[in-house]
């Protein structure tokens, strides 16, 4: 192919291809600019304001600014622009976004086109959208101009107003409600707001609004917005309760005495006087949902859907899980979407798995999406289908019931090696095994093994709490030793009271050793020792100064057992006798007294010396 | 008296006699009930390992036959339940943790989203191979070594400085293992479990089948039994999802 004039040849086809190929580019950047058209939201009351932004986009550095028509229905002030390039492989494109305030003139429904950019002599035309301006629900403008003036005549600083976008709603359908505080002064920190009570609703709290400006009876006040998401539960006349703000604004200024209150230091300082604003309680019909043409499945859900499903796999081994996800997603009280209904399949056996829900809004408009997990556990090989799914609801702008529906979804079902259909044991495929030598569970064990009670709790033996009892008994006594030891120790009065008696009975031992008539005398004076040094070590005195009378005297002060003073000073006097005259003692006595001397200081364990 | 006392001896080992059959009588049942398993009869294997089950005395490998009786009979929910009695007897049994992973794998519902707490699951891989009485056993003989040191300190009135060695090793090994056997105890006796049994299991957010229904269970899952209150069980699944579950559709651990 060739281009000529006459007969003369101007261009190959090569050069007009590569002539095409630089010129394309320009051709394409030329034409690629577009121009997209946004409002912030669809429906607006009276008194309410839209914000509409253009976008126009393009590969040009130099993007035209956007006209905009007259519109008689709206107010339209620049509210001004950003803009926004980026480089993605090499190729640059660059977006600037005009925002322009729409304030309505009157209520109905008002297309919005026409908007266009003109560049290189040719018009980018923008999509047209559509701003609905409502009289119902919104505070028309006369009634605000009368909210803001006080009993007596005089402009408010500041009051609460509450509106509804709908107030003859279906049940479970969305209700927004703003609450917008109107403020013409200045105030100091934050405002404490006390909910209005919404009975009879569900209710989401959507959030708050960047506030704005709105000029009411020639003043300017400043508006913060707050909206809620009300989903009303039953049917009839419902009434959203009075919300209350309270902040701290700027007083009344006063004639003040301050020389500085002339120069405005008292607004400086901050002489704030706490405000308090009521809104007006609010009526809502609720409408229930029509009974014509409603399907027998129909679980109340309201809104507008879509839903779609979609499996993890398209193939699978006979009696692997297939996940099946089923997302219904729009606008709607998404928590209330129930899950759609499936079929009875026989070549399946379905289990319910999971639901979850994802919740967002758009433009004030509460949704999202809800996921249902639904296991398909395949029950024979071959191509199988999970049929589509359906899903009913209520479109309450439409007012009328809507069905969607996925597509089925096809899964191929291989039978593994060692499939048999007729086993009754749940088959046991290769590539479910731990390892790859096992294809089953490990087999039974032939020894019984060491049988027990059934729940018997373990270590509540007698053998363990011994155990365990020993070595705290052992650390108790080895405490209490030393603490006795301690004791003695610090006191020798007492460590001899307390060692009195085993003085006693190694000297009575010592007495029974000479216990014959040739050591007689050693006897007794042994016997006379071990008396006299017993009752010294229980009073803590000298053993030498004792005599029969001063032992006497000792043993009837304290409440001693009848007789034992006398067997005591008795024996003592035994004792100075034999000392002293020897010879008339036979065994007989010396038996006797040894008899007599161990009895006595058994019985004298029983007095108290201390 | 005496001899009356001898004839009431004797009745009664008589009657023990007659009630409890010998460990030989229960191992031939047990032999019985293998051979059963091995027929393929695992009904009958089921019902003959019950009958020693239901005379009070268990066993980790009677346990064991059990669930893969059970197993075999296409009964997950109860093989899992088996499985995890028998572990809790035997806990470093290699069969019995391989029988457990394998048969978890067949239940319909994993578990999505299992965030595992490292400390407890770093808890759990040190104590899982040993039974809460060897635990014990440790724990109890490392008291009675720092008890018997801090005897000797105070009996001696002084501290060599071996004792103290001694001393201070107790007492911080006397802790890790008090820790491990507390952990041990809480996690195996503590807790209670239980086991989905039924096919048909949902899994309700109240305690009534009024209730919505959260999720559905499966055979095989095993849950954490967090209260009950009307017939019904609040259970806590691995993946921390809670709902109440029927009494009747779980058996406890």
């Amino acid at each position: 192919m060739s281009v000529r004039i006459g007969n003369k040849k101007l261009f190959g086809l090569p050069t007009l291809l590569l002539v095409a190929m630089l010129v394309a580019p320009t051709a394409q950047a030329q034409d690629d600019i577009t121009v997209s058209v946004t409002l912030d939201r669809n429906s607006i009351g009276l008194d309410e304001q839209a914000l509409l932004q253009v976008e126009v986009s393009g590969s040009s550095q130099d993007l035209p600014k956007p006209h905009i028509p007259s519109l008689p229905a709206f107010e339209i002030y620049s509210q001004g622009r950003s803009s926004n390039i980026s480089i993605v492989n090499g190729v640059v494109s660059s977006s600037v976004t005009y925002r322009y305030l729409v304030i309505p003139r009157k209520p109905g429904e008002f297309p919005i086109d026409q908007i266009a950019v003109v560049h290189n002599n040719k018009r980018y035309k923008g999509n047209v959208v559509t701003l609905k301006v409502l009289n119902r629900g919104s505070s028309a403008a006369d009634d605000l101009n009368e909210r803001a003036v006080g009993a007596e005549g005089e402009s408010k600083d500041y009051f609460l107003e509450a509106v509804v976008d709908n107030k003859n709603p279906f049940v479970n359908e969305q209700v927004t409600l703003t609450l917008k505080f109107y403020i013409a002064v200045q105030y100091y920190g934050s405002a404490e707001l006390t909910e209005p009570t919404t009975t009879g609703f569900w209710n989401e709290v959507l959030g708050n609004k960047a506030p704005y400006y709105q000029r009411i009876n020639n003043r300017r006040y400043k508006v913060i917005e707050r909206k809620y998401a009300l989903f009303p539960t039953q049917t009839g006349e419902l009434t959203i309760g009075r919300a209350t703000i309270r902040a701290t604004v700027a007083g009344k200024r006063k004639r003040s005495r301050d020389p500085f209150g002339a120069f405005g230091f008292d607004d400086f300082f901050g002489r704030g006087v706490e405000a308090r604003a009521s809104s007006r309680p609010l009526r809502v019909n609720v409408r229930p949902i029509p009974q014509e043409n409603r399907p027998p499945d129909f679980t109340g859900t309201i809104g507008r859907f879509n839903i779609s499903a979609k499996a993890n796999k398209q193939q699978v081994e006979l009696n692997q899980p297939v996940t099946l996800t089923i997302r219904i997603s729009g606008t709607g009280n998404i928590k209330s979407v129930a899950e759609p209904a499936l079929p009875e399949l026989d070549e399946f056996r379905i289990y319910r798995a999971s639901s979850s829900e994802e919740v967002s809004q758009q433009n004030d408009k509460l949704g999202g999406a809800k996921l249902f997990e639904e296991v398909f556990i395949p029950r024979v090989p071959g191509d199988l289908e999970i049929p589509g799914l359906s899903f009913n609801y209520f479109d309450p702008e439409q007012e009328r019931f809507r069905v969607v529906s996925t597509k089925p979804i096809r899964i191929r079902v291989t039978a593994p090696e060692g499939y048999n259909s007729d086993s009754p044991v749940p088959y046991l495929p290769p590539g479910m095994t731990i390892d790859s030598r096992a294809h089953d569970i490990r087999h039974i064990k032939a020894d019984l093994g060491k049988m027990q009670p059934v729940g018997r709790m373990p270590l509540l033996t007698i053998g363990f709490l011994l155990f365990n009892a020993v070595p705290i008994l052992a650390l108790i006594g080895s405490i209490m030793i030393r603490r006795r030891r301690e004791k003695l120790a610090a006191n020798t009065g007492l460590a001899r009271a307390r060692g009195a008696a085993k003085i006693a009975r190694k000297r009575m031992a010592q007495a029974r050793a000479l216990a014959r008539v040739e050591t007689l005398g050693e006897f007794y004076a042994e016997i006379y020792r071990a008396l006299t040094s017993y009752i010294a070590d229980k009073l803590d005195i000298s053993p030498h100064g004792l005599t029969t009378d001063s032992i006497r005297r000792i043993l009837n002060q304290r409440s001693t057992p009848e007789g034992l003073t006398d067997a005591v000073t008795g024996i003592i006097t035994t004792c100075d006798y034999a000392r002293f005259a020897p010879t008339s003692l036979s065994q007989s006595d010396i038996d006797q007294t040894l008899k007599d001397c161990e009895k006595v200081i058994v019985r004298m364990e029983e007095v108290r010396f201390g | 008296m005496a001899k009356l006392l001898v004839i009431w001896l004797s009745v009664m080992l008589m009657a023990a006699a007659l009630v409890v059959p010998p460990a030989s009588a229960q191992s031939d049942e047990f032999a019985m009930a293998n051979s059963f398993y091995e027929d393929k009869d695992f009904a009958s294997a089921i019902r003959l390992y019950h009958s020693i089950l239901d005379r009070g005395k268990e066993s980790a490998t009677l346990h064991f036959n059990l669930a893969n009786a059970y197993f075999k009979s296409g009964d997950l929910g109860h093989a899992v339940l088996y499985y995890t009695k028998a572990q809790r007897l035997a806990p470093a049994d290699e069969d019995i943790a391989f029988n457990l992973d394998f048969a978890k794998q067949f239940s319909r519902v994993q578990m999505e989203g299992v965030q595992l707490n490292p400390i407890r699951t770093f808890f759990e891989t040190l104590v899982r191979p040993y039974q809460l009485q060897q635990l014990g056993w440790i724990t109890s003989a490392l008291f009675f070594m720092l008890l018997g040191a801090l005897t000797v300190r105070i009996s001696l009135d002084h501290g060599t400085s071996w004792l103290r060695i001694v001393t201070a090793v107790s007492l911080v090994i006397l802790v890790a293992a008090g820790s491990l056997t507390t952990f041990k105890y809480r996690h195996d006796f503590l807790t209670p479990r239980a086991v989905i049994i039924s096919e048909e299991s949902p899994v309700y957010t109240g305690a009534s089948e009024q209730s919505e229904i959260e999720l559905h269970g499966a055979p095989g899952l095993i849950v954490e039994i967090l209260s009950e209150s009307d017939g019904f069980l609040n259970v806590l699944f691995e993946n921390k999802r809670r709902g109440w579950i029927k009494t009747d559709l779980v058996a406890r651990i």
